[in-house]
């Protein structure tokens, strides 16, 4: 009896010392769309397919979060091209940027560069949510090279356009039991918002309208847009022609994607990661 | 003898004493504003029912749209209600919080995707209607003290909380893209949660007499038989 009691003060104090893991999961419906008539390459790069954020405890009265979203983002961002598009070209290696390239009308790299979270214990309110900053990258298949070593570079000059995504999901604790139930499903709705916010205002955005329209006009789309800050050396995406996800990453910032990095921790402010 | 007198009064006696006891009193209001009511029922056609999600510190919990829902088919089998996961899943993203109509003339917006329209027409959607708002507790009054040594366990204490319901639902034509009425429930309850080694919580079934309250009210627009 006295042993069991024991074990239990010692699994609560130890509690408050352990990491919370959260393995985004979801189901993700396919958008209901006309898909549109493009061939569309996707690189994801890896610290976008293994995107995860870590909040260290502040006290004592709170706990580490770790909140893996990468392989969740892979499978929704996949549902979501692959209802928009006629044909998705997953980029892997450079054999398929040679046996693809004249059949890809574009190619798409998403990149998480913000994302932010607050649970009921940073807020009082009773409410998990997540917001999330998306930056992607649409670039000519041209813009793809190959390094010496084999991996696969892009030059932030050659992009045909970059736009910003924001996303927001939020549960309110009357849903749920666990924290970490709300979490997940804060983020599931997260990416929800995300794939939403992509599909209304895609055709929208004022430079993927032009690419459009010169796709559809059978014009040559290429040219890259002048762009504020470019950076002369071209940024890897792929490393040394294996998957993207076992390339190394880094920074999910698409200017600064280096080959350096893992898990992505706050820089500023409470569960706050970039 | 003796237990067939406890089957047939003793446990059913036991068990509306107990109900009795454990549900707190709750008030309700409702209002109601329709017109253009269906007198003959809506046929084969079919409702959805969906909850609004765009306000920043609730959503319209799931699982009230699912006991309206079920209030109606179970008043009116006739009436086909759609599950609002499944219509938000199959639609999507037209409904999320960020991208689902406001107003019912933003549906014809919608239905210039083919994709779009073909599903609707395919499912006959005669009317959607939206709800909005939320149950809170409030007024937290009262201490409970439990502890737990070898070989004993217990609390002991009193708490009393306030629970409000208020919800709201609107009713889209969908064939004519016009609302048609809308519907609202006020209720609020007391519970009690008294500990003497065992606590026993006396609930005020707030929530679920707003879900019968509106439910009622639906089902008596929709149905021909109400």
């Amino acid at each position: 009896m006295w042993r069991r009691l024991l074990l239990l003060c010692l699994t609560l104090l130890l509690a408050g010392c352990t990491t919370r893991q959260v393995v985004v999961d979801g189901k993700f419906p396919s958008p209901l769309l006309d898909p549109l008539p493009v061939t569309l390459g996707v690189i994801y790069p890896q610290a976008f397919a293994e995107h995860e954020f870590f909040d260290e405890a502040k006290g004592r009265a709170e706990t580490d979060w770790l909140v893996k979203t990468g392989e969740a983002q892979v499978v929704f961002w996949d549902k979501i091209f692959n209802g928009m598009f006629d044909e998705v070209v997953h980029i892997r290696d450079w054999e398929t940027v040679q046996a693809r390239g004249a059949d890809i009308d574009g190619v798409i790299i998403p990149a998480i560069t913000d994302l932010q979270y607050t649970i009921p214990t940073h807020t009082n309110v009773k409410i998990y949510e997540i917001w999330m900053r998306y930056d992607f990258r649409l670039v000519d298949i041209s813009a793809i090279h190959r390094q010496e070593d084999g991996a696969l570079t892009v030059n932030p000059d050659e992009r045909l356009v970059a736009w910003p995504i924001t996303a927001y999901g939020k549960t309110p604790t009357a849903f749920l039991q666990t924290d970490e139930e709300a979490v997940n499903l804060a983020a599931v709705v997260a990416l929800r918002d995300a794939g939403a916010h992509f599909i209304s205002t895609f055709g929208a955005t004022p430079d993927i309208a032009v690419w459009l329209d010169g796709l559809a006009n059978g014009g040559d789309q290429s040219d890259p847009l002048p762009t504020p800050d470019t950076i002369d050396e071209p940024v890897p995406v792929i490393e040394n022609e294996s998957p993207a996800l076992d390339a190394p990453g880094g920074t999910d910032d698409p200017t600064t994607t280096t080959a350096e990095g893992g898990s992505e921790l706050p820089t500023a402010g409470a569960g706050s990661a970039s | 003898m003796r237990g067939a007198l406890r089957q047939r009064w003793i446990y059913p006696a036991s068990a509306v004493l107990s109900a009795l006891l454990l549900g707190g009193c709750v008030s309700a209001t409702v209002d109601e504003m329709t017109y253009n009511e269906p007198v003959a029922g809506i046929g084969e056609s079919s409702v959805v029912i969906l909850g609004r999600r765009h306000a920043p510190d609730y959503d319209t919990e799931f699982d009230f749209i699912e006991c309206i829902g079920d209030h109606i088919h179970s008043g009116d089998p006739s009436i086909e209600v759609i599950n609002e996961i499944a219509f938000i899943n199959q639609f999507y993203p037209w409904f999320e919080p960020r991208t689902a109509p406001m107003q019912p003339q933003t549906i014809d917006r919608l239905l210039e995707l083919p994709v779009v329209a073909n599903q609707f027409a395919e499912m006959k959607l005669e009317y959607m209607i939206w709800i909005d708002g939320k149950t809170v507790d409030t007024n937290r009054v009262g201490s409970m003290s439990c502890g737990i040594g070898p070989g004993v366990a217990g609390c002991f204490g009193f708490g009393t909380w306030g629970t409000e319901s208020a919800y709201e639902a609107t009713i889209w034509d969908f064939t004519d893209k016009v609302e048609v009425g809308k519907v609202s429930a006020l209720t609020s309850g007391q519970s009690y949660m008294p500990a003497v080694i065992v606590p026993i919580p006396i609930i005020a079934p707030v929530q679920g007499t707003a879900c019968d309250s509106l439910g009622d009210q639906l089902l008596e627009y929709l149905s021909a038989h109400h």
